[in-house]
């Protein structure tokens, strides 16, 4: 009787966030009944993992265990003690029969922690769905997959647990943001609007760059004010300034996004191509080299993204840091370098045709004639590969770039090929 | 009038072998007098010794050498506040354990613990890094502002241990030791100067009767003097002066200034405050303004400081040192942008003030304006200043303009130049730069000296964690936070990157631990608060 009462009480304390009070009446109690009091003892270890102390707390759940093995389990789990709280999950569900989600998304979250737990992860959470979907399951099954690479399944999860939950601004910006990584950027912005409708102000949806860079400058604004010291944000906005042409105000932002992360390469590229742009060659090659000092894996990637020059979405990124030095070097008069680096660049990126038509460009400045040739026949092979590539991109069929093509096509009295104009 | 010049040089030969021999004809008084005005301290003692030797009780070389005794010790400790260790452990001064934001020195409103409400201000840690204090660097190394245990870190509050450990650690340069208490170096300094007078003290304080001096007004000044600055006897200068305020009728101002100063360097702030302002009200003195708002800081009242300095002012305005004053509160609370309209106006009076120029030129290197600070700096240089942290900074400002063939030569004379205390620091610099360049192994190689230099460097341990967590070795990045963290609970990236690997392997008890400490050091690092967010959702999770 007396007992049941204060659990009352106790319950209600816990819920109405009142620790303190709550830890007092629970001492009380633990005092009165010896240390009996089961519900009691729970609620302190409850009370102690909110504040942070897990030790005291699985030591507290220990002495409730005999009745609720799973909180063991997850104080173990929290504790970073995977496999020990695996057994505790296994010894749980032979108890409770193994139709409990929770159980297996705890087991699950166990295995993704540990070394090659990754299938069984995976299995976990597949039980754990079966029995009932949920929304941290499908992100866990999701970041699983796009951990290792695997965008098409990581997608799908998400689109799954959308259909349970439409509304959760988390779950779109996440799928927005896989999209947009695994190239498909039109399905990518739908999403992420979809998330700023529920969420206006949520970060991650907004960083994300558009195409229509007004937009994008107004919403970064809105992020500045809450996260001045973002370097990402700051990157982006230099980006999409860099898009306006307003080059002054791009490199003031990259500026500030590198001194705040000065190991992120991105916006070592940007500031090399806006030092491009405004015709500091000398800067240009230092940011440049920088960019391809700090990525060091320089294993071609599959053509992506968005194709826009200033927003690269790690694709490409070392291929075209060589390219865009070489043009540097070629500007700063030294035409031995500006070779090697075009030729680097070519050799990471065969299928990008703009290095080869630079190439050929400087090989003819130098009066190589017959180098300028083969460099161009590269070009147009390469442009014509992209042109006939299922993901075609407005972006890679210069006219610009067209143009010069022909025109130096005419100096060097070739013949333009059909269909390259 | 003029005596016969055979007796001072006899006398003074006696006395001195080295003394040359008065011109002939010349009063030896006179000649004292002329060589004080001309402040050679040196030979007006001598020859008011030899004076003395000739007649003890004449009152003219005894007024003359205790004068130029006392210019020659004299320390002008207007610029200088030093807290001892048992000063700042022990204080009993400060009214509030928990102050509110913005009241006390402990606490500042800006700067590390403030609301990024201001848009994204250059004195944001993020930015601006911090003192070992937690305090934003300013642009010029003050004594005062870095000796102050950090927030709250007052014995009986939290972690007693922890506040002697920042006290003992100071926040100086490697290497410096710090003194037990201020007045025990006052002492110190005394012991020095006597010993260096041969044949003993001049003036044997112990012995006089003090309020027999009292009354004669113009011996007992430079008496006083002699007492605060030769003998650093502040119990006995504090005696006479406050005979001689009675004797003067508490009306003289110059008296009550000196029992204010005397009562500070007994500790007793409260009364020195007291005098100080009485002595204001007599007469208006910039020196006194300025000393009376150095009791405020220590009392650790530098909203009351910054009064005292707008007043004094607004009633002087052509003083630079009011203003410069005031700036350095203002700096200290995390106020930057405010001080720099103060370090502006001091610039306008005093176009050649080293501290004014320092702290512009740093705060337009903070907020993106690398070629302006440049400019400050290349004044700064121009004046006569050259040393390592100077080069050091001109090296940085031309690497973050652009111009990378300035920067590496600035930072080689400043590592030409640097002493032990400011190695470590230009290395950690020229790590920045290398990091900059994307050079990533110079980098490591230079925050490795870095810390080989000064082990506690904890900026330089945490950089070097963050490049071996990007070649993929996690277990020496994590040594190295470990380091970094003990090294500096104030660098509040060593924290946040411990919890985040921590976070990562999925122990969650210590991340926990780790994003509290490093939000405790920069309470709105957005990045922390997000990761607390995600670690509170898995702990409260059923």
């Amino acid at each position: 009787m007396e007992a049941s009462r204060s659990n009352a009480l106790i319950h209600q304390l816990y819920v109405r966030q009142e620790y303190d009070e709550c830890l007092k009446l629970v001492d009380s109690v633990l005092a009165e009944t010896g240390g009996q009091c089961e519900h009691a003892i729970y609620v302190k270890a409850l009370i102690e993992r909110h504040r942070g102390r897990i030790a005291d707390s699985l030591r507290l759940f220990q002495q409730a265990t005999a009745l609720n093995p799973h909180n063991v389990g997850r104080s173990l789990a929290l504790l970073g003690k995977h496999s020990q709280a695996i057994e505790v999950y296994d010894e749980a569900q032979k108890l409770a029969g193994h139709q409990d989600w929770e159980l297996w998304h705890a087991k699950g979250l166990c295995h993704a922690q540990l070394e090659g737990g990754h299938e069984a992860a995976l299995e976990c959470f597949a039980f754990a769905n079966a029995i009932q979907p949920n929304d941290a399951t499908y992100q866990r099954i999701s970041e699983l997959h796009a951990a290792r690479g695997d965008h098409g399944p990581a997608a799908a999860a998400l689109m799954e647990a959308l259909e349970h939950s439409p509304d959760s601004a988390d779950l779109l910006a996440s799928l927005g943001l896989l999209l947009l990584r695994s190239g498909d950027a039109q399905r990518a912005f739908d999403q992420l609007g979809t998330s700023l409708l529920h969420e206006p102000r949520g970060a991650r949806a907004i960083l994300a760059d558009h195409g229509d860079h007004d937009a994008a400058l107004v919403k970064y604004r809105v992020v500045a004010a809450v996260e001045p010291d973002c370097p990402q944000l700051w990157n982006n906005a230099g980006a999409a300034f860099y898009g306006k042409q307003r080059y002054i105000a791009a490199i003031a932002c990259l500026k500030r996004a590198a001194y705040l992360a000065p190991l992120e390469w991105v916006t070592a590229y940007n500031l090399g191509l806006a030092h491009l742009a405004t015709g500091q060659a000398a800067s240009a090659f230092h940011h440049l080299s920088a960019a391809v000092n700090l990525r060091p894996d320089f294993a071609p990637r599959q053509a992506g993204g968005s194709g826009r020059a200033a927003v690269v979405w790690a694709a490409r990124a070392p291929a075209r840091s060589y390219g865009l030095m070489g043009v540097a070097l070629a500007r700063l008069d030294d035409p031995d370098n500006a070779r090697a680096a075009y030729a680097r660049a070519a050799a990471l990126d065969p299928g990008e045709p703009s290095f080869r038509l630079n190439h050929a460009v400087l090989l003819h400045s130098l009066g190589d004639a017959g180098g300028a040739a083969a460099q161009l026949g590269a070009y147009w092979e390469a442009a014509a590969a992209r042109r006939g590539a299922p993901d075609a991109e407005e972006g890679c069929q210069d006219p610009d770039a067209a143009e010069a093509a022909g025109a130096l096509a005419r100096a060097l009295g070739l013949a333009v090929p059909s269909g390259a104009q | 009038m003029l005596s016969s010049g055979a007796l001072g040089p006899a006398a003074a030969a006696g006395a001195a072998a080295a003394c040359a021999p008065l011109p002939g004809g010349l009063n030896p008084i006179w000649l004292a007098q002329s060589k004080l005005r001309r402040r050679r301290f040196d030979e007006a003692i001598e020859i008011c010794s030899a004076a003395l030797a000739a007649k003890p009780y004449d009152q003219a070389a005894w007024y003359l050498k205790a004068r130029a005794l006392t210019l020659k010790n004299w320390l002008d400790d207007s610029e200088i506040e030093e807290e001892g260790i048992g000063d700042a452990l022990l204080e009993e001064a400060g009214t509030a354990q928990v102050a509110r934001p913005g009241t006390s020195l402990a606490r500042p409103s800006g700067g590390a613990n403030a609301p990024s409400s201001s848009g994204g201000g250059s004195s944001s840690p993020a930015v601006r890094p911090v003192s070992h204090a937690g305090r934003p660097l300013t642009g010029f190394a003050r004594p005062g502002t870095s000796t102050r245990p950090g927030t709250g870190a007052r014995p009986g509050t939290t972690g007693g241990a922890a506040a002697v450990q920042a006290a003992l650690r100071g926040g100086g340069k490697p290497g410096t030791a710090r003194p037990v208490t201020s007045s025990g170096r006052f002492v110190r300094l005394g012991t020095a100067s006597l010993a260096s007078e041969p044949g003993g003290p001049f003036i044997n304080a112990g012995r006089l009767d003090l309020r027999k001096y009292a009354a004669r007004p113009n011996l007992a000044r430079v008496l006083c003097d002699y007492l605060l600055h030769v003998d650093n006897d502040a119990r006995r200068a504090l005696e006479l002066a406050a005979a001689a305020t009675q004797a003067a009728g508490f009306e003289d101002w110059w008296w009550k200034a000196r029992l204010g100063e005397a009562y500070g360097r007994l500790g007793l702030l409260r009364d020195a405050a007291q005098q100080l302002a009485s002595s204001l009200r007599n007469q208006d003195m910039v020196s006194t303004a300025l000393a009376l708002g150095r009791v405020h800081q220590r009392l650790d009242q530098p909203a009351a400081a910054l009064a005292l300095y707008a007043d004094a002012a607004a009633r002087q305005p052509w003083e630079p040192g009011l203003l410069l004053a005031a700036a350095r509160v203002k700096d200290a609370m995390g106020q930057g942008e405010e001080a720099l309209g103060l370090y502006q106006q001091v610039l306008a009076m005093d176009a050649s003030s080293v501290e004014a120029i320092a702290c512009l030129g740093a705060h337009h290197f903070y907020s993106d304006q690398p070629e302006l600070a440049l400019r400050h700096f290349r004044r700064l240089l121009q004046m006569g200043v050259a040393s390592a942290e100077l080069w050091a900074n001109v090296g940085l400002a031309c690497f973050a303009a652009g111009q990378y063939d300035l920067a590496l030569p600035a930072m080689e004379r400043a590592l030409a130049a640097a002493d032990d205390g400011a190695a470590p620091e230009v290395w950690y610099n020229v790590g920045q730069i290398a990091t900059g360049i994307g050079d990533t192994s110079w980098a490591a190689q230079c925050f490795r000296l870095a810390v080989s230099l000064d082990p506690t460097h904890a900026e330089a341990w945490n950089n070097l964690a963050v490049l071996e967590a990007r070649r993929g070795s996690e277990a020496r990045a994590r040594a190295y936070l470990r380091t970094a963290r003990a090294a500096g609970p104030g660098a509040y990236e060593a924290h946040f990157n411990a919890a985040l690997l921590a976070w990562r392997r999925g122990e969650l008890q210590e991340a926990w631990g780790a994003v509290n400490a490093g939000l405790a050091a920069f309470g709105a690092h957005p990045e922390g608060l997000e990761l607390r967010r995600l670690i509170r959702a898995q702990l409260t999770a059923l």
